[in-house]
């Protein structure tokens, strides 16, 4: 990644007016619809919903390998594929779609239509005015820190210019698609004789689909073998339902297929290529059709950031009155620790996404501030508090002698287990008196403290 | 119910079991087709062709165009072999809507690897010739197969349909999932008469199978509690007007300014304890300030 170290170097310092003088890299502008990450400076684009930017940490590193598992029958997990497509062309960036099952043109008639600033902010008060209608605001008493806690997705003013808005009800303009700059792969164009021409290694079809990958990537120059004199680019690379029977692969359709290992290599290969080259990748794999659950964990494990989703539709937890609000779960499987030991962003979140008529809104389930605070909480005594009326109420008796309890209990539990071990022996001047807490305690071993000199249990 | 399966360039699964045969839905099916005067090209690999044949009357026998595997399964008389045929049943098709019925695609599933097939059928619901107009109706039996290759034909197919049956009528549960919790999914009641015409039933005679398992519409978690949740209006006012402790509010304000106010309504009592060392020296005594 060393282009994209120079670059975040190089624009912080401040360049001459060099003019008509332009050699190859002395100059790097910074890219269109990229930022730095604050957490690591890495690249970033967007994704292309900023909810989603937000839950991975910024946005998507510049290199980096996307996954969605789809949801059952592939409704929302093309529609965040076209989020990220449509993103790439609002911001310039060349495309790279490719597909098994659609022809990747109507895939583009299909983007939705990006929001101006002033436009968002109303279509986002008509959602929220329907959802004020229903439950009235509950004003807090005791906790009124917590009262005005910001909503999941910043608007657009603070954003600036990183992610866009979209209108799904509406499709992109025709001239804004073809100005944009994409290449194409339809898996059944390309291969036209069914004779089984398999190599042994790798799926004729991903084969074919990582030389073209490759031969686009060098001959336009995302990777730095051909400089560019003009502006860099970012390459947007979408593979729709990768691994589905459609691509030849039998891996969805058999317990114990038998080229198992023919989509776990191309994506070895297809991170390689994505990270010596100035590209985001994103790829939708039906991973509910996966028998085999060691290939879907090494699926996961090779990519960098992993997304499921999980959809009501003819599914049980549609008539839960949890979720009757919302149309599916997400679920944040990985986030990649690039550069760093670990990554910033936590893993405990209850998601769920709801498809309105215009937006894709994902919110935390019962946006409340103690289902957030859930190591104090149990998971069922947010949903007393929620209900109209409820003598469950902060500053209620039952509320606080039900924390009284409920904590008197948890560290009861946790002092049990410091009373049953061996008093510690003290080494050197007993300075230093390790204290045991609960939190040292995991799989019933208390482990040491770091930082500590290590005392013999 | 062809109202819903209308809607072209679509894969129709009918999922059939042990317990209830799809077969003869699919003949109804067909005939329904025909008699709206199109033709329709059928695949038959289970049955030969005069059982297939069999029950319908003349004009729909008339408009069927009937490629025959059963007769020849491992293709030794041509080159082509059992998908080879299912690609070739449109080329010599009228140009037209067109309707595509494949008797089983549980044999198809048996004898082709299911990436193949899979493949073959989307092309064919795409095909060139009949652009978006080409509706293929494939019968599977759901019991022969594993949750692998059943699992990748429905998420090939647009529209489910479950057969089964029930003293003497007939179910079929058709699923359409879209968006935002507006899929469609209903269950017909009906029994096929022996001319393979449908006659369709009021739901409302049996008690309908569930489909999701025994649930109830709402999980109300509110119902048999030992304590109370709710609050009544009473208790509610008293509730709202109880002073919080730790409101900084005028009345705590004024008793911290004027503290003489309040010195006779606070008092602090002490009662030396036996135990107390009480030291008559003052160790600030020895400080010089």
């Amino acid at each position: 990644m060393a282009a994209l170290t120079t670059g975040s170097f190089l624009r912080k310092v401040s360049v001459p007016g060099s003019g008509a003088a332009g050699g190859g890299g002395a100059r790097l502008r910074s890219i269109a619809g990229t930022r730095p990450s604050v957490q690591n400076g890495q690249l970033l684009v967007s994704a292309g919903l900023p909810a989603l930017d937000q839950l991975l940490g910024g946005g998507l590193a510049v290199g980096t390998l996307l996954l969605i598992e789809e949801d059952k029958y592939n409704i929302y997990s093309s529609l965040i594929f076209k989020y990220f497509l449509a993103e790439g062309i609002v911001c310039g960036h060349t495309l790279l779609v490719a597909s098994a099952k659609e022809d990747p043109g109507d895939i583009l008639q299909e983007l939705p239509e990006p929001l101006h600033d002033d436009n968002y902010k109303k279509v986002l008060d008509e959602g929220r005015s329907h959802k004020s209608q229903e439950e009235p605001e509950i004003s807090m008493k005791i906790a009124w820190r917590y009262q005005n806690l910001p909503q999941m997705e910043a608007g657009p003013g603070t954003s600036s210019r990183f992610g866009h808005y979209y209108d799904v009800s509406k499709r992109m303009s025709q001239e804004v698609i073809q100005s944009a700059k994409w290449h194409k792969f339809f898996l059944p164009e390309e291969i036209t004789s069914y004779a089984n021409v398999e190599s042994c290694a790798l799926n004729h079809g991903y084969t074919k689909l990582l030389h073209f990958i490759q031969r686009v990537i060098s001959e336009q120059g995302f990777d730095g073998s051909n400089p560019q004199k003009k502006q860099k680019n970012i390459l947007r690379i979408g593979i729709q339902s990768l691994g589905s029977p459609l691509w030849g692969d039998d891996i969805c359709c058999a317990d114990t297929p038998e080229h198992m290992h023919s989509l776990t290599r191309f994506l070895y290969v297809l991170r390689g290529l994505l990270r010596m080259s100035l590209s985001a990748c994103i790829i939708t794999v039906p991973s509910h059709l996966i028998q085999n659950k060691a290939v879907t964990s090494r699926i996961r494990n090779l990519s960098d950031t992993v997304v499921g989703l999980e959809s009501f539709i003819g599914s049980e937890k549609e008539a839960n009155s949890l979720y009757k609000d919302y149309h599916g779960l997400i679920h944040i499987h990985q986030i990649p620790r690039l550069n760093s030991l670990i990554c910033d962003v936590s893993d405990t979140k209850d998601l769920a996404f709801k498809l309105q008529r215009k937006v894709f809104t994902i919110e935390w389930v019962q946006d409340n501030y103690l289902r957030q605070e859930r190591n104090i909480y149990p998971p069922g005594f947010s949903y007393l508090l929620k209900q109209k009326d409820s003598a469950w109420g902060e500053g209620s008796l039952q509320h606080s002698t039900f924390l009284m309890s409920f904590l008197a209990k948890t560290t009861a539990f946790a002092s049990r287990l410091v009373r049953h071990c061996e008093p510690l022996k003290q080494t050197g001047s007993g300075g230093i008196r390790q204290t045991a807490e609960p939190g040292m305690w995991h799989d019933g071993r208390r482990q040491r403290a770091p930082g500590l000199l290590g005392i013999a249990t | 119910m062809l109202q819903i399966l209308a809607s072209r360039g679509d894969l129709v699964l009918l999922r059939d079991s042990v317990e209830w045969e799809g077969r003869s839905l699919l003949k109804a099916l067909i005939r329904e087709v025909a008699l709206k005067g199109e033709q329709v090209q059928v695949l038959g690999c289970e049955v030969s062709e005069e059982v297939f044949r069999e029950g319908l009357d003349s004009d729909t026998n008339s408009r069927l165009v009937y490629h025959d595997v059963f007769r020849d399964p491992q293709g030794w008389t041509g080159n082509w072999g059992p998908l080879g045929i299912l690609r070739a049943c449109l080329r010599g098709a009228e140009p037209g809507p067109c309707t595509l019925a494949v008797d089983s695609l549980s044999w198809l599933l048996l004898h082709a690897p299911c990436s193949a097939l899979c493949q073959t059928l989307r092309a064919l619901g795409h095909d060139n010739s009949h652009p978006g107009r080409v509706r293929v109706l494939g019968l599977l039996h759901e019991d022969v197969h594993g949750p692998g290759p059943l699992g990748a034909l429905r998420s090939l197919a647009q529209i489910e349909v479950t057969v089964g049956g029930n003293l003497g009528f007939t179910t079929a549960q058709v699923f359409h999932p879209k968006p935002r919790h507006r899929s469609i999914e209903q269950t017909y009641w009906f029994s096929i008469l022996p001319n393979f015409s449908l006659e369709f039933h009021k739901e409302t005679l049996l008690e309908p199978r569930p489909h999701r398992g025994p649930q109830s519409p709402t999980v109300d978690a509110m119902a048999d509690l030992t304590f109370n949740v709710h609050l009544s209006k009473k208790e509610r006012e008293a509730r709202d007007t109880l002073a919080l402790p730790f409101h900084f509010s005028s009345e705590k304000q004024q008793s911290l300014l004027h503290p003489a106010l309040a010195s006779s309504t606070s008092q602090i009592f002490y009662e030396p304890d036996a135990d107390d060392y009480l030291d008559q020296e003052d160790p600030d005594d020895d400080l010089d300030i």
